[in-house]
């Protein structure tokens, strides 16, 4: 060990990990030089592997930019052993693609093979290939268009849900070439522009979520008569007439949970007969789809929600906070408290968590910038990539096979983004 | 004296008495050295010495012992031995006796009833003395002159008279003096053992024994004490208590400079400047003409008494001329100066602030600017923001009114008017959904897209009715055209009031609390406040004239009141009785924006002299307090309608949120906590913040600025 500290002061370092990689318990005297890539190098001679790992390196809940010194000069630790974890590194974001867009892109999702579906404020929904060809292009609503989401795929047809402003929301059915796309039906409910939409893992519901303060829930079946009678509604009627022959068939919801006292900006289906919602009201609330009741409120004061999400393995929910946080909170604890964390340095509007890893996601901000997190390192980022330079508001992430596609402003890009392989 | 009589009497020969005259023969060779030493003793040993002396003169001569003589007895026949007679003479110890009776100290009854009262020295009878009656002693004092200093003599038996010197040693007792004549109370000190001690006397007796042991009456008196202590007989030192002390007390607390002033410092003289530097830098030295105008003017003129010069080195200053002069007037300056105290405030800075709570516990307010909306080239002047928190319409000086979302900042909906966009103003009411646009003498009342049927249906009906209410019996300048159901799209308004001509860009929208009523201030020369009804689409001037220009209008939130502000003054009517409350003074020049507390018992004014007046409506006309905090005038104020906050915006470019929280008790005042600065406008031509107002249910603010941008201020 002494030999290890023959220039310059050292560290007293404890190594630990979750990874497959673990090294001895054992305390290490470090040079307060050191960087990340000697503190790699350290670990993988360490270990002996024959094909070198890049690790990052996290102390306490930072990921460690600087040299150790540097750390500890920084956060005023200058006697006590660090404990320092390793996780195995992930390549920087690299940027894969761009489609612009005339307007505002609302959401984005690629979460079927080969298309990227977009949706966006001129109530128009696109489909892009993997070529950045506009494969499909349909006008779905009058309105801006603030969520859409896939219910379900089979090779070539694919269900989508989508919400809008003019306060319905619609089933579509779209196929991968662009040949037969079309809206199957309208779901009629909200008396207040719509913000997000989202279907369960089997496609058989679709929850729907409103500025109205109440949450829609669907079932997919196409019915073949209208359920809700037609709005006496002037300007549109002869139009809608005209349309009759394939006029998408009105629904009505098959139930409606009521529990929020603000806007809903988010609803998500967790397990089987669960969903999550946040809203303008500053809780997160969980509720019970059979019962369609309110299982549990957290409350925060006076922090309105933008967005959720879910952790993969559904044990985390992370909400985006208009006060620049997202909160955590830990859906297994018998009452579930959050933490606020991640600090941003301006409005989160979008989260999107990695389809494979529990610990890492992705959030985008109207500054323009894509952060990417390890809920270890909630302190600092572990990196940062800006679409479109940074200048245009980031409105909505997805996160599907090392792909993070980004809607805003801007259009959509394309990064790559790759993941870290869960042990768990 | 008795007992030596008696001795004489029983005993004749007695053994001390033949001694006596040895003694004296003894003692005669230094007599005379005995005599000067012992002058202790008293008088009689005078007297002895005077009878040895005369006994030394015939000693040999002389016979002292009277010599017996054997004769015999004529009654027995026996010898005897007869004595001569005693003749008491200054031999004998009774010589000068003459009292012959020698019974001595006996009772005298004892002889009552006998002849005689005693015997002589010779043993012979004393016969009683004849004693007269009572009689003849009345005729001896009568007679006798010295019978009353006669006294009766017991030994004798009869009355002796006294002697002079017992008459004298009567009258000095009675006159409490010493009873000896003789006797000299003011005699010389005789100076036995001198007064006069030494200091070191010398001795030469040697060192007496105890002064170097232990004294053993000492030790037995300590062990008694010791004893005494160790039984507990004697507590040892009680601990003095405080109060048995005398109370000591410090005369010096009480400041003596509270009533005496302290010595003043004498007045400092001034340093010296630049210019007294004996090298001051060159702009320090004065010109030829400034020189010649310094020596043209009198002393007393002269702005300064020295002419700044130049010398290369400190060694070539020459003495300094004035230094007597200027001590001089040193010395006339410490003892002439009037010497003003000046009471040098010893107050700590921080206790003057006053003590507000910490912005961090006052959270939620607006901190960060969260997204922008952007009008282009052109001034963001109005601006409002829809009941339910949710959509923001603004208009620009291009005629561009946009409707978007405040939480995303995507413009949904654009109408295009001709001229620019005096005011923006939603309806207040939430079961229709309608704005009010004020461009250049005319009212636009637009409905935005995408609303709920029902509350679609409302609007139309409300703004576009099937039957016209029936026309005002006064006909009214202003104009209410509704666009036929044909022709409009949702692109135009529905509705237009046309109001009269030459009335200008309507300045300012307000709004009735309940949305039927809408009251528009017009910035031209024929405008002035005019109130419209929207049922009824009826309008009409409260005011027929009204003193001063009038720059904004306010409803009261609960009560029929309306407040005009004018240039300097802000005047509340009561519209159900048509009379002036109040006028409310602010002591700002010209006033350009209002707004009201929800509570309606508070009003902010802020004014283009950057004054920001807060009224208790309450209190008084006067402002309860006056905030100047922007460096430029005052743009536009509102309180927000659900969180104590309000918010200030300037021609500076900033933003400043208050905390102002109103107690509903009279009692307390009202708390101002100045919260954050906003910055992130762009000044334009002069021009700032041009209006600010709050999302109604967030701690949101959305500020529209002379930039062309709005702002949306997050918490």
């Amino acid at each position: 060990m002494a030999s290890t500290s023959s220039a310059g002061p050292s560290v007293a370092v404890v190594f630990t990990t979750k990874t497959p990689y673990p090294l001895p318990t054992q305390k290490f005297m470090i040079p307060a030089s050191w960087k990340r890539f000697h503190l790699s190098q350290l670990v993988n001679k360490a270990l002996g592997l024959s094909t070198p790992i890049p690790f990052d390196f996290l102390v306490k809940e930072q990921v460690l930019a600087a040299s150790l010194g540097e750390w500890c000069a920084e956060n005023d630790a200058h006697e006590e052993t660090l404990e320092i974890e390793y996780i195995e590194s992930i390549l920087p974001p690299q940027k894969m693609a761009e489609i612009p867009h005339e307007e505002w892109v609302s959401s984005v999702s690629c979460k079927l093979q080969g298309l990227f579906l977009t949706a966006s404020y001129d109530g128009t929904v696109r489909a892009f290939d993997y070529s950045q060809n506009e494969t499909i292009k349909i006008g779905l609503h009058a309105a801006p268009i603030t969520s859409l989401c896939v219910v379900s795929s089979n090779e070539d047809n694919h269900l989508i849900a989508t919400a809008s402003h003019d306060l319905t929301a619609q089933l579509s059915h779209i196929s991968t070439d662009g040949s037969s796309s079309k809206s199957l039906a309208t779901l009629h409910l909200h008396s207040e522009p719509l913000s997000s939409v989202c279907a369960n893992v089997t496609g058989s519901h679709v929850l729907t979520s409103s500025w109205d303060s109440i949450i829609g829930i669907w079932d997919t079946k196409i019915p073949s008569v209208d359920e809700v009678a037609d709005e006496p509604l002037g300007q549109d009627r002869k139009k809608r007439r005209k349309m009759e022959t394939d006029k998408p068939k009105r629904k009505g919801p098959v139930g409606v949970l009521k529990s929020h006292t603000g806007r809903v900006s988010r609803v998500l289906f967790g397990s089987a007969k669960q969903a999550y919602s946040c809203g303008f009201d500053s809780t997160v609330r969980l509720w019970d789809l059979d019962n369609e009741v309110c299982t549990n409120t957290i409350t925060v004061s006076e922090r309105p929600f933008v967005d959720l999400a879910l952790t993969c393995d559904g044990a985390l929910a992370l909400a985006a906070s208009t006060d620049r946080s997202v909160f955590m909170y830990d859906l297994r604890a018998a009452a579930a408290t959050g933490t606020p964390s991640l600090m941003h340095a301006s409005t989160p509007s979008c989260i999107a968590t990695s389809p494979s890893s529990t610990t890492q996601l992705v959030t985008g901000a109207y500054d323009g910038m894509v952060r990417m997190w390890d809920i270890r390192s909630t302190k600092t980022a572990m990196s940062t990539f800006k679409p479109w330079d940074g200048r245009k508001k980031i409105l909505s992430l997805d996160w599907q096979r090392g792909l993070v596609c980004i809607g805003g402003e801007g259009g959509v890009e394309i990064w790559k983004a790759a993941e870290e392989s869960t042990s768990v | 004296m008795h007992s030596d009589e008696e001795g004489d009497d029983e005993a004749e020969s007695d053994g001390d008495v033949e001694e006596f005259p040895e003694i004296d023969v003894g003692s005669d060779s230094d007599g005379d050295s005995e005599f000067n030493s012992d002058n202790v003793e008293g008088d009689l040993d005078e007297e002895e010495v005077d009878e040895e002396e005369e006994s030394d003169s015939d000693a040999e001569s002389l016979h002292v012992f009277p010599r017996a003589k054997t004769v015999t007895s004529d009654i027995t026949g026996q010898p005897k031995r007869v004595y001569p007679e005693i003749e008491p003479d200054y031999d004998s110890d009774s010589s000068t006796e003459e009292a012959p009776n020698r019974v001595g100290n006996v009772p005298m009854h004892w002889y009552d009833d006998l002849p005689h009262i005693g015997y002589d020295m010779d043993g012979k009878r004393v016969l009683r003395p004849a004693r007269g009656d009572e009689l003849d002693k009345f005729l001896a004092t009568v007679e006798d002159p010295s019978a009353w200093t006669s006294a009766f003599d017991k030994n004798a038996q009869t009355d002796k008279p006294l002697s002079a010197e017992e008459l004298d040693i009567i009258k000095r007792l009675y006159d409490h003096e010493n009873p000896d004549g003789n006797y000299d109370p003011y005699e010389p000190t005789v100076e036995w053992f001198t007064s006069q001690v030494e200091v070191m006397p010398l001795s030469a007796a040697p060192e007496p024994k105890r002064r170097w042991i232990p004294s053993k009456w000492e030790k037995k008196k300590v062990m008694k004490i010791l004893r005494a202590i160790r039984a507990g007989r004697i507590v040892p030192n009680k601990p003095k208590t405080s109060s048995k002390r005398t109370q000591l007390y410090d005369i010096w607390k009480s400041d003596a400079s509270t009533t005496l002033a302290p010595a003043l410092p004498a007045p400092k003289p001034k340093l010296p400047t630049n210019a007294e530097s004996y090298n001051p830098p060159e702009e320090y030295l004065p010109t030829d003409q400034e020189r010649k105008e310094w020596e043209d003017k009198d002393a007393e003129d002269r702005e300064r008494d020295y002419l700044p010069q130049k010398y290369s080195s400190l060694r070539l200053v020459p003495g300094y001329d004035r230094f007597i002069k200027e001590r001089f007037s040193r010395q006339l300056d410490l003892y002439l100066a009037p010497r003003i105290q000046r009471a040098k405030l010893n107050i700590d800075p921080k206790s003057l602030i006053p003590k507000l709570p910490s912005p961090n516990s006052l959270r939620p307010f607006p901190t960060y600017k969260s997204l922008t909306f952007s009008h282009p080239s052109s001034y963001a002047r109005c601006l409002s923001v829809h009941p339910s928190g949710t959509w923001v319409v603004s208009g620009d000086d291009n005629g561009i009114v946009s409707l978007w979302e405040i939480n995303v900042g995507r413009e949904v909906k654009r109408w295009k008017f001709s001229g620019k966009i005096g005011a923006v103003e939603w309806c207040p009411r939430t079961d229709v959904c309608y704005f009010v646009v004020g461009i250049e003498e005319t009212l636009h009342f637009v409905i935005p897209p995408n609303l709920p049927a029902a509350v679609y249906e409302l609007t139309y009906k409300l703004l576009a009715p099937a039957t016209l209410p029936p026309a005002p019996e006064t006909p009214s300048p202003i104009k209410w055209t509704t666009a036929s159901s044909s022709k409009w799209t949702i692109d135009t308004p529905l509705l237009s009031i046309q109001l009269s001509s030459g009335s200008g860009l309507p300045r300012q929208i307000a709004w009735h609390r309940k949305g039927d009523y809408l009251s528009t201030v017009s910035s031209g020369a024929q405008g002035g406040v005019w109130i419209h009804q929207i049922t009824r689409r009826h309008s009409q001037a409260p005011f027929k004239k009204i003193r001063g220009d009038i720059q904004l209008v306010r409803f009261h939130p609960t009560k029929p009141h309306f407040f005009v502000a004018t240039q300097q003054y802000v005047r509340i009517y009561n519209l159900a009785e048509q009379t002036l409350l109040k006028t409310l003074m602010p002591g700002i020049k010209w006033i350009s924006s209002m707004d009201i507390h929800a509570s309606g018992d508070h009003v902010i004014v802020g004014g283009y002299d950057r004054k920001l007046c807060w009224f208790d409506l309450d209190l008084s006309s006067k402002p309860y307090k006056v905030l100047r905090y922007h460096s430029r005038a005052i743009r536009s104020l509102q309180f927000h309608p659900t969180y104590p906050l309000f918010a200030s915006s300037s021609d500076d470019g900033t933003i400043q949120i208050f905390h102002s929280r109103v107690f509903s008790d009279l009692m307390t005042d009202p708390l101002i906590v100045p919260l954050k600065i906003l910055r992130g406008h762009e000044n334009k031509e002069g021009l700032g913040v041009l209006q600010v107002k709050w999302c109604p249910n967030q701690p949101w603010l959305v500020s529209g600025g002379a930039d062309g941008a709005v702002n949306v201020w997050c918490s």
